[in-house]
């Protein structure tokens, strides 16, 4: 029994020694043969591993991968929600341009803080420009749709607004065409109606229709004329006999603005007549020029271009020629065009045939 | 052994193959788990320590047939490891899950020595930082993984008692 002990164990010694004896000899064996033995365990008992190896790295890759889009497609969609935000304050902006391009002179650009600088009330704002800047006290405030306000107070590097929300608010205003004269007010009427103006002191002979401009009529020499007001909507029925009272849509609503313009005495006291008529012109030919280069043009471009190559292939088919493959017709080009014998199927045929 | 025991040893042994080259590549980490070394301490406590030896140079081979640069460090330190551990079970070893996580990480601790002094490319300060942390740290993952194995499948991988 010991002895056959003493022989399987001088048997594992020699497995051993066998065994060392042999990877000894592999790390020593010339690069080239030992790639070659190496090559060969990978080519045969190895080869399976090494696919599953690869296989389970690739997967690590995807998912590290995923975890990158996910980033990505976790910032494309914050920068996502900010771009109404930014076509907005573009849009203002662009408009702003518009209004300061057909002034020219004699205006000073502020922003609106509103409720800022401790200031309650809702119809008084603070703007970013002040004495320094050249704004003066009954200066008034215009943006690109309209009459705002007017400062009623300065500072060196701020000013005080109140706008045409609030009760004091006054301004000597005319329909556009001349025909009927009045001062506006802010509308004092229940909630719904509290951010109105009315017209009143119209001579009861002026009979105004609705959509009628009003705009500032120069009298009183705190509001050049033609500045837009707002709009006839209505007119209120009240005990005076002798004028009328227009309800009118402001065409400037305070809470969206947060670029003006305060127009400086030397501008107020000139001729700004036609300013407000071209703002809109001006505004879109910068808008178009501006949108050259944006995606939006572009799309917009490229729809184009499909109407006019889907138009031409319809042309092209009438006159029995040959369509390029790349183009293809729209499935509602057949009530379009109004042809009689023209079928959906043959449309659709002859436009991905192969020359 | 009888055969049904060889044939859940065998399995288990191909099992741990197969972890080896998925499971590592998968995570990807700087420190992992050595399933080639669980699998051979595994099966090398159930033969002689010359079939140990045997088994832990062929295992060897496996692992260094995609790096012949290092071709025969690993079997030289598989067919040591796979010696030793059989040697020892047949002399003292006794089935507890801390003897047995100890034991791994004795292994794969030992395996990272010889390997790292056969194929001889680490410089003296790299060696020093693999053999002190990172093959400690490696022995310990080995370790953790091992008795997690063991206690999951323990019919399969239960070693033969002394």
């Amino acid at each position: 029994m010991a002895r056959a002990t003493r022989t399987d164990s001088r048997v594992d010694t020699a497995v051993l020694a066998v065994c060392i004896g042999l990877a000894l000899f592999a790390l020593v064996l010339p690069d080239r043969s030992r790639d070659g033995v190496a090559a060969a365990l990978r080519r045969t008992i190895v080869a399976p591993l090494l696919v599953l190896q690869r296989q389970a790295e690739r997967a690590r890759g995807a998912l590290v991968e995923r975890d990158r889009v996910n980033a990505r497609v976790d910032s494309l969609s914050l920068n996502n929600a900010l771009v109404p935000q930014l076509r907005d304050e573009n849009e203002r902006l662009r408009q702003l341009l518009g209004l300061g391009a057909q002034l020219q002179w004699g205006f000073v650009p502020a922003e609106v803080l509103h409720n800022a600088g401790g200031i309650a009330e809702d119809d008084v704002v603070m703007l970013t420009a002040g004495a320094t800047a050249g704004v003066r006290s009954r200066a008034p405030v215009v943006a690109p749709d309209g009459l705002i306000g007017v400062v009623t107070r300065t500072d060196p590097g701020t000013s005080q607004a109140i706008l045409w929300t609030h009760p004091d608010f006054r301004v000597s205003a005319m329909a556009a065409d001349g025909s009927a004269f009045g001062i506006v007010q802010p509308h004092q009427g229940p909630d719904p109606d509290r951010f109105m103006l009315e017209m009143r002191g119209v001579a009861f002979r002026d009979v105004l229709k609705v959509g009628t401009v009003i705009t500032s009529s120069g009298l009183g020499g705190v509001f050049p004329r033609g500045i837009p007001i707002g709009v006839v909507v209505g007119e209120l029925k009240t005990l005076e006999g002798w004028a009328r009272t227009y309800i009118l849509r402001p065409a400037v609503r305070p809470q969206d603005v947060v670029h003006v313009m305060v127009l400086t005495p030397d501008r107020a006291a000139s001729d700004i007549a036609g300013v407000w008529s071209s703002v809109a012109t001006a505004d879109s030919a910068v808008r178009r020029i501006a949108a050259a280069g944006d995606s939006i043009a572009r799309q917009e471009a490229d729809q184009r271009a499909a109407r006019q190559r889907m138009l031409d292939s319809a042309a092209a088919m009438l006159s029995g020629v040959n369509v390029a493959p790349s183009v293809t017709a729209s499935d509602s080009l057949r009530p379009r065009l109004n042809i009689p014998g023209l079928k959906r199927d043959s449309v659709r045929r002859d436009s991905i045939r192969r020359p | 052994m009888n055969l049904g025991r060889f044939l859940r040893g065998a399995l288990a042994f191909t099992m741990l193959i197969v972890l080896q080259y998925s499971v590592r590549p998968l995570l990807g980490w700087r420190i992992n788990a050595d399933f080639l070394v669980i699998g051979v301490l595994l099966m090398a406590v159930r033969m002689r320590p010359g079939q140990a030896a045997i088994l832990g140079f062929l295992t060897g081979l496996i692992s260094d047939s995609p790096v012949p640069d290092a071709f025969g460090a690993g079997a030289l330190a598989m067919t040591l490891i796979a010696f030793a551990a059989s040697w020892l079970k047949a002399v003292f070893f006794a089935d507890n899950v801390v003897l047995h996580a100890f034991f791994f990480l004795v292994g794969k601790w030992a395996f990272d020595i010889v390997y790292a002094l056969a194929e001889h490319r680490l410089t003296v300060s790299e060696m020093v930082v693999q053999l002190l942390l990172w093959s400690p740290l490696a022995g310990a993952a080995t370790a953790l993984a091992g008795v997690l194995l063991l206690l999951l499948f323990r019919s399969a991988l239960e070693p033969r008692t002394a």
